[in-house]
């Protein structure tokens, strides 16, 4: 996602710019990666920065007490201090993070990324979080399998194509003394469609005919007569009115002389935002899909014949969620 | 990356709760009941709110809660700068804290509280039972910290496994920091432990103290002689020195005490040192008494920090012996010794001095002797020989009235040393022959082939020195009179119906659990050589030893070795438990084979099953298909049905070529 920079960039987008560059040499984008002591980082954690306080504090008295048994307890626990690191490092070396799927999202919404976490080796990976940094991680353990998936979710604001930031993988185990983790890109890219506005009823029959024009369709609005009801015609149009007469049943037939299709047409929504008009034919979308009237799709550049089905759903907002972005006039 | 919601679950809160009651279960002792049962009743409180069916207390009862806490322990402790005080302050820190014992945060930080109490306990207690209980406490207090973090690390076998490894893991390292950390030494003065009363010989002597520290076994000194040993009859471990005599309480005496301003030479002797070496060098190990007096025979002198000599040639401490403490000493017989300076009149005035009044038969018969013109030996002659004759030694002498000189001289005759020593050192004063009680220990038992003498509360004694112109201050023991095997074979031999009679069990009488004992006091008085006292001449001996002499260079070898054989291991650990499982054998046959094929331009592909890919060899390369045919039902009878036969014709079928001609 590109962001349109308005000022020039502050030293802290310069020294961002800079760690982003590095990382990018460090570990560039893949779809599957494997932690190795080229991505990890670590450091001590705020306990652990407590923990060497409480040991400086130790040491002061077992030498103020000249007590050796007070020492023994200093330096073991020093020693912990310094084995922790390895620990927390082969918690998260060679595991490796592969994206599955990253699924398509509402502006608005959240977006989530399907991954799937696998380790080598029969060392037990334990409370290893992904996420991104803005975020709450989901926290997962590989003890008593192999592998995993986990679900990370980001929220997504504009529609389009949306290259998430670096993903965040950490660990603290065993002691949350020691944090270790890396900052790796899966390649993610989400497809954010547009936010759902609301725009009132399907337009149904509202759009201008175009092509076979005055070719009457069955199924439209206006009457056409009555004929006799056959098994299969629909409830709705049963002729009651003349069967509570005590005539035979009877089917009303409609025909429609416009094109009765539901088209959801850009210029249906005339005079509203490009933003606006693309979050309503969304809503539409949506609703006609929900209650199952083939739809089509006329927008500039693009027009999709009326059909139903979540191909054609996904086709459709597709269309929408990589509508040209409008520069605001 | 923010955590995940920070109420802390159950099994966190409980391991919390663990390591706290681990931390402060031997501190219950001495702490004030109240924090134990304020303690108890915070965690029962916070329990109650993890469950639902109350709310964490408001800052009003919080601010209460504290209010209360720091007047109980005002009211509680009268000094402040003490080591009780510091410890209730934790423990009550504890307490609070468990009222709010709310997110991760909380509990590191109780946790890391946790590590500091229990080191505390190590500055009352330095015992190899303690040192255990407190490995337990920090694998415990780990555990806890481990059980913060995952849902397996919880699980207490998990979290204590967890524990147990990474604290092995660190102990080689802590080791070598043991070893070349430098002590550095008080950094300034701290409270000492003061709480415990004053154990072992006391500054005053009343008939019945020495029959009750006759009652106890424990160990009052463990002394190791670095070249000649004294014979039985030389141990006297000289404590006190009793020159006031108030008709009943033998003590000291005003302004001896270096507390009250007695004289110490501090800095060693500045005096000569006698031409002739000393007699005796050896080490004292003493246990605590909460006293400054230390033990040494006659005329010592001892180069241990903190430690100097009195007039009356005896050794005190700077401060009082709070825990065990050890010092070297050197002591001259007495006849080493040139000139005798003569008795100073002050001196001569307080070792005669007697009350006003009492005890009229033994003040009597003394001025009779004196009268008849004796000499100091033959009066003291006379009254062995008096004791010699009708007293008896006993643990259980009857009471005495208010006459009591009198009354055992001339009327029960039996007693213990105290009885002896006191109506002796009367009776002379009486005649005119300055003396005065000696307090200490007398006698000690080998332990572990003559490696070092145990002294206990048992061997406490009580003689007297009287001051014989031109030959000084002499030991007369009017004890020995009555009963040489006391002196000779110790307490246990002298009086050996009554030894130890009120105790529960006469443990002391059975001679294998006599046995154990000391071989227990032998590991506990190696602990104490080895690592107690490991201060910084050991330090520098031990590093001379094993680096043959420290050079900044062979230190940092000594440092550097061991670290990078560390990191090495570590890097094959990681290395080998990183890598994939093991196959079993059949597998890496078939893999074998597998590559092979792909050698021959028939790679399986991944996923495709074996038999599928022997039809595809079978459709591709029709030539390889009769012994591929054979090695897959070969691999799938020894994998599937774990067919050794099978498994052995696989390795056959692998050793020869792929096509036969």
């Amino acid at each position: 996602m590109s962001a349109p920079q308005n000022s020039a960039p502050t030293l802290a987008d310069r020294w961002r710019g800079l760690v982003q560059r590095w990382l990018n040499r460090r570990s560039p984008p893949s779809r599957s990666v494997t932690l190795d002591h080229s991505r990890l980082f670590i450091l001590p954690t705020r306990a652990g920065m407590g923990f060497l306080l409480v040991v400086l504090l130790l040491w002061l008295l077992g030498t103020n007490y000249e007590n050796n048994l007070v020492f023994a307890l200093t330096f073991l626990l020093v020693s912990l201090f310094a084995v922790l690191p390895v620990h927390t490092f082969a918690n998260l070396s060679g595991l490796r993070l592969q994206l599955l799927e990253a699924r398509p999202a509402f502006a608005g919404d959240y977006a989530e990324a399907q991954i799937h976490v696998s380790r080598s080796g029969r060392r037990a990976r334990e409370w290893i979080a992904v996420g991104w940094p803005s975020e709450e991680a989901s926290y997962l353990d590989l003890y008593e399998r192999d592998s995993a998936e986990t679900c990370v979710a980001l929220p997504v604001v504009r529609r389009g194509r949306v290259r998430p930031p670096r993903l965040r993988v950490e660990s603290r185990f065993p002691l949350g003394l020691f944090r270790c983790w890396s900052r790796i890109d899966l390649d993610i890219e989400f497809l954010v469609y547009p936010r759902p506005v609301s725009a009132g009823p399907l337009p149904l029959g509202a759009a201008p005919t175009e092509g076979e024009s005055g070719q009457a369709i069955r199924g439209g609005d206006d009457f056409a007569g009555l004929k006799l009801y056959r098994p299969g015609d629909s409830l709705r149009h049963l002729a009651w009115k003349q069967y509570a007469a005590g005539r035979d049943l009877y089917s009303r037939e409609y025909e429609s002389r416009a094109d009765a299709r539901l088209w959801l047409d850009w210029d249906l929504l005339a005079g509203r935002d490009v933003e606006t008009r693309l979050g309503n034919l969304c809503h539409w979308a949506l609703q006609a899909e929900r209650e199952q009237t083939a739809y089509g799709l006329r927008i500039p550049g693009t027009r999709m014949e009326p059909a139903l089905g979540p191909e054609h759903q996904q086709r459709v907002l597709t269309a929408l969620a990589l509508f040209p972005v409008q520069e605001a006039r | 990356m923010t955590q995940p919601a920070e109420r802390l679950p159950r099994e966190s809160l409980l391991w919390i709760f663990a390591a706290q009651f681990a931390a402060l279960l031997p501190q219950f002792a001495q702490l004030p009941l109240w924090i134990v049962f304020a303690w108890a009743f915070a965690v029962y409180w916070r329990l109650e709110v993890f469950r639902g069916r109350r709310d964490l207390p408001g800052r009003a009862v919080k601010l209460l809660a504290v209010a209360l806490a720091v007047g109980g322990l005002a009211l509680s402790y009268r000094r402040w700068f003490a080591l009780e005080p510091m410890v209730a302050l934790l423990a009550v820190s504890f307490t609070l804290k468990n009222l709010e014992l709310v997110s991760r945060r909380d509990a590191f930080l109780s946790l890391l509280l946790a590590y500091f109490v229990a080191a505390t306990l190590f500055v009352y207690e330095q015992t190899i039972p303690y040192a255990l209980y407190g490995i337990v406490c920090v694998v415990i207090i780990t555990a806890a910290l481990a059980a913060q973090l995952g849902n397996f690390s919880a699980r207490p076998r998990r979290a204590l496994g967890l524990s147990l490894k990474l604290l092995a893991q660190a102990v080689p390292l802590m080791l070598l920091l043991f070893i070349v950390m430098p002590r550095l030494g008080p950094l300034w003065a701290v409270p000492q432990n003061s709480a415990s009363a004053s154990t072992g010989v006391s500054d005053s002597m009343t008939p019945g103290d020495f029959t009750r520290l006759s009652q106890s076994d424990q160990p009052a000194l463990r002394i190791s002689f670095d070249g000649p040993v004294p014979p039985p009859e030389q141990r006297y471990w000289r404590g006190l020195v009793y020159s006031d005599f108030d008709g009943r309480r033998w003590s000291q005496g005003y302004g001896v005490d270096p507390r009250e301003g007695g004289a110490v030479h501090w800095k060693g002797r500045e005096q000569l040192l006698p031409e002739v070496g000393p007699r005796y060098r050896y080490r004292v190990i003493q246990e605590a008494t909460n006293n400054p007096w230390l033990f040494a025979m006659a005329r010592p002198i001892s180069d241990t920090r903190g430690v100097g000599e009195t007039e009356d040639e005896r050794i005190v401490r700077r401060g009082p012996v709070y825990s065990r403490f050890a010092y070297e000493v050197r002591s001259w017989p007495r006849e080493t010794l040139g000139e005798i300076h003569a008795l100073g009149d002050f001196e001569r005035r307080r070792n005669l001095q007697l009350p006003g009044g009492g005890n009229p038969r033994t003040r009597a018969w003394a001025e009779e002797l004196r009268r008849a013109g004796f000499g100091a030996e033959e009066i003291s002659r006379r009254l062995l020989a008096f004791y010699n004759r009708s007293f008896t030694y006993t643990l259980k002498p009857p009471a005495l009235g208010a006459d009591s000189v009198d009354e055992f001289l001339f009327g029960s005759q039996q007693g213990f040393c105290e009885h002896f020593a006191g109506s002796y050192v009367f009776a002379m004063r009486a005649a005119g022959i300055p003396a005065r009680v000696v307090a200490g220990y007398q006698g000690g038992e080998w332990v572990a082939k003559e490696e070092y003498l145990l002294v206990r509360q048992y061997d406490a004694h009580a003689w007297a020195e009287i001051w014989i112109a031109g030959r000084g201050w002499q030991r007369v023991d009017p004890t020995a009179a009555v009963a040489p095997e006391r002196i000779r074979d110790g307490l246990q031999s002298a009086a050996a119906d009554e030894f130890m009679q009120d105790s529960l069990l006469p443990l002391h009488r059975m001679a294998f659990l006599n046995r154990l004992r000391l071989e227990w006091d032998m590991i506990n008085y190696r602990w104490y050589q080895t690592v107690i006292s490991f201060d910084s001449d050991k330090q520098q001996n031990l590093l001379q030893r094993i680096l043959g002499e420290v050079s900044p260079l062979r230190l940092a070898t000594f440092i550097a070795v061991p670290m990078a054989a560390a990191l090495l291991g570590i890097l094959l650990w990681l290395w080998f438990s990183g890598r994939g499982e093991t196959l079993p054998a059949t597998s890496r046959l078939y893999r074998k084979f597998c590559r092979r094929m792909a050698r021959a331009g028939m790679a399986r592909r991944s996923g495709e099953a074996p038999r599928d890919f022997a039809r595809r060899v079978r459709a591709e390369k029709p030539e390889l298909a009769p012994m591929v045919e054979r090695i897959t039902a070969a691999f799938e009878k020894a994998a599937y049905f774990d067919d050794p036969a099978a498994e052995k014709q696989l390795r056959r079928l692998l050793r020869l070529p792929m096509i036969k001609m």
